[in-house]
């Protein structure tokens, strides 16, 4: 059932995210012309480096549009789907309101990881661009994954790069699904009173955002507490990797518990409270 | 057929009557193989449960009867569709009698009344 | 075993007593009526019966277990609003009630919606308010549940649309299923009713059938229920 769930969680999403995400990129190719177009001789004609110059701005824009676009699918679709008229639809559907929850974690992320990985490959060919390299020279520079390797391997710090790029990949996914659950909770407990409901849903959000700072605080002091600041001066790259690297896994492991907290404050809130007009 | 219901009286007595009165009066003819208990109750706008009820009591007077695999049959007894029509007719002189009672008529005044009504419907 | 049974079921809302211990039986096969004045506890009911409210009190049970998923496999519910997604394509929404009901007769609902000049590519916003309450009723009326539970159906339509509405439950519903409607408009219901229930301030003040109502007291269950609840 969450299978199908997912499948017409993308239904509902990708009619805005797709369209979205392609005009990001269509917008970006014009971008890179006007890029061209300033560098060139067309610049002199003051209409056009007005044009150009606009499709930058709106460039701009644009990149930092799609990015919010994305958050707000993520919140409307939590609330007009589950919280308004078309809970009375989802909600009594044989499929368990962790499928439900899960299918929209599970959406939403997907759409913030595209969405960035998009950005970020635009952003990359801007750059490009903009140094006016070539494209295809920089490809046959790029050393293949098992050079990289070696070139690790002869560093001796391959392990502790794979290591950080999966704390690297964790802490992106877990950061991502705990944003999703901080909305989600504060909505699915705002929702469970009769008025106010979305007041509420703020109060909760920013209640549980000052929470989980001291909570974050109050482990950091903890942990730096047990760290032995004397040796920092001392230590070799080795040894620096290694405490960064634990100290990202204590960042992880404190997200995770506030994931997993928001996650059953969530599901609690909509099998205990829900409360459809 | 057209239904019409009552409020004072069970639905399905009344759909019984009219059902049986569609008899009688030729708008189920002898034989015929009556529609599904579920299409009936929808075209009467009534409930199927009180479709069949009727249905049911109109069998046991002999009106329909069914047949285990092909359906439900109005019956070709002409006896029992006659007897059934002397019946509304009876009803309908009784209740008939009984108001030109209330207003006062004997029985040989009323068989008056009704002859001059006759004749005045031969003449135009 | 009942379909439905509550027991002592009560819900309050705050200071609001919703429902106020509620004894209730329902057996398959048999078209109910839920009646009572606007606020007096019917939706409430319904809500109970889908899980989508848990009660403060008391239980309720469908097959003799708590609303969960189960309970929803075999339930078909008819809101009293139109709770379908807008954008939604025909061609979706019958994805949608197919892929996660598994008694949904995709093709029954396809003739009936064709019937009424609602192709596949239609969306909900292109229909108008009487197409969509057509519409919604369809998709449950599509479904062999074993209880089918209508939330003021024919609430706020003009008569065309009334007589449709009640012909298509008639029609379409499992013979072997409870079906309970919900209404305050009395009259426009009785006749497709076996059973009534009378609900009043969140209490049930009397279960029957239309038949014995008509018989004892001589009058339609519409002048009945008017005199039951004089004020």
């Amino acid at each position: 059932m969450l299978g199908k769930l997912i499948k017409h969680e993308f239904r509902a999403t990708a009619r805005t995210m797709l369209p979205a995400m392609g005009a990001l990129a269509a917008l970006s190719l014009l971008a890179n012309l006007s890029i061209r177009g300033l560098t060139s001789g067309l610049s002199d004609v003051p209409v056009l480096r007005i044009v150009f110059i606009l499709i930058l701005v709106f460039f701009g824009i644009g990149i930092v549009a799609a990015a919010v676009m994305a958050l707000v699918i993520m919140i409307s679709r939590f609330y007009r789907n589950l919280l308004k008229d078309e809970g009375y639809l989802m909600f009594t559907l044989p499929v368990s309101v962790h499928s439900i929850v899960w299918s929209k974690l599970i959406v939403s992320l997907v759409w913030f990881l595209l969405t960035a990985l998009l950005i970020f490959v635009i952003l990359a060919l801007t750059a490009l661009n903009l140094s006016n390299t070539n494209l295809e020279m920089i490809i046959e520079q790029l050393p293949s994954w098992n050079d990289l390797m070696q070139m690790l391997d002869e560093l001796g710090i391959r392990s502790q790069v794979m290591t950080f790029l999966f704390q690297w990949i964790l802490a992106m996914v877990i950061g991502t699904l705990v944003t999703c659950l901080h909305f989600y909770a504060s909505m699915s407990l705002g929702h469970m009173f009769t008025k106010s409901k979305i007041l509420l849903s703020v109060v909760f959000f920013i209640g549980m955002s000052f929470l989980f700072n001291l909570m974050e605080m109050g482990y950091g002091i903890g942990v730096a507490g047990t760290a032995d600041t004397a040796r920092w001066d001392i230590m070799n790259g080795a040894e620096a990797m290694r405490f960064v690297s634990s100290m990202t896994w204590h960042g992880i492991i404190i997200s995770a518990v506030q994931g997993a907290v928001l996650y059953l404050a969530t599901v609690l809130g909509l099998k205990k409270g829900l409360n459809l007009e | 057929m057209e239904w019409k219901f009552r409020g004072d009286l069970p639905i399905y007595s009344q759909l019984v009557e009219q059902i049986k009165l569609g008899i009688v009066s030729g708008s189920f003819l002898p034989g015929e193989r009556l529609a599904s208990v579920r299409d009936m109750a929808a075209e009467a706008g009534v409930n199927p449960n009180t479709m069949q009820r009727a249905l049911q009591e109109l069998e046991r007077d002999g009106m329909v009867y069914s047949q285990r695999t092909a359906g439900r049959f109005v019956t070709e007894d002409m006896r029992v569709i006659e007897h059934a029509k002397k019946q509304f007719a009876e009803e309908q002189i009784r209740g008939f009698l009984e108001a030109m009672g209330k207003l006062g008529y004997s029985r040989s005044e009323i068989l008056t009344l009704l002859e001059e009504k006759e004749e005045q419907n031969g003449d135009t | 075993m009942a379909i439905l049974e509550c027991r002592d079921l009560s819900k309050r809302y705050g200071a609001i007593q919703a429902l106020d211990e509620v004894n209730l039986k329902i057996e398959p096969g048999r078209v109910i009526g839920l009646l009572g004045p606007n606020g007096s506890g019917k939706t409430t009911l319904l809500k109970l019966a889908n899980g989508l409210l848990t009660p403060t009190g008391g239980e309720i049970l469908i097959e003799g277990q708590k609303p969960g998923n189960e309970s929803r496999s075999i339930v078909s519910y008819l809101p009293d609003r139109p709770y379908l997604a807008e954008w939604m394509k025909v061609s979706q929404l019958l994805d949608f009630f197919e892929d996660f009901y598994d008694d949904f007769d995709r093709d029954k609902a396809t003739e009936m919606l064709l019937r009424l000049n609602i192709d596949d590519s239609m969306r909900i916003k292109e229909m108008s308010k009487g197409t969509r309450e057509k519409a919604q009723l369809i998709l449950v009326m599509s479904r062999k549940a074993q209880l089918y539970l209508l939330d003021e159906p024919i609430g706020g339509v003009d008569p065309a649309t009334r007589d449709y509405i009640l012909d298509t439950i008639i029609r379409n519903y499992n013979p072997d299923a409870a079906v309970i409607i919900s209404t305050h408009l009395i009259a426009d219901v009785e006749q497709v009713l076996d059973d009534v229930i009378f609900i009043n301030q969140g209490k049930i003040v009397l279960q029957s059938s239309v038949d014995e109502i008509r018989e004892e007291h001589g009058m339609s269950v519409d002048q009945y229920f008017r005199e039951v609840f004089r004020c």
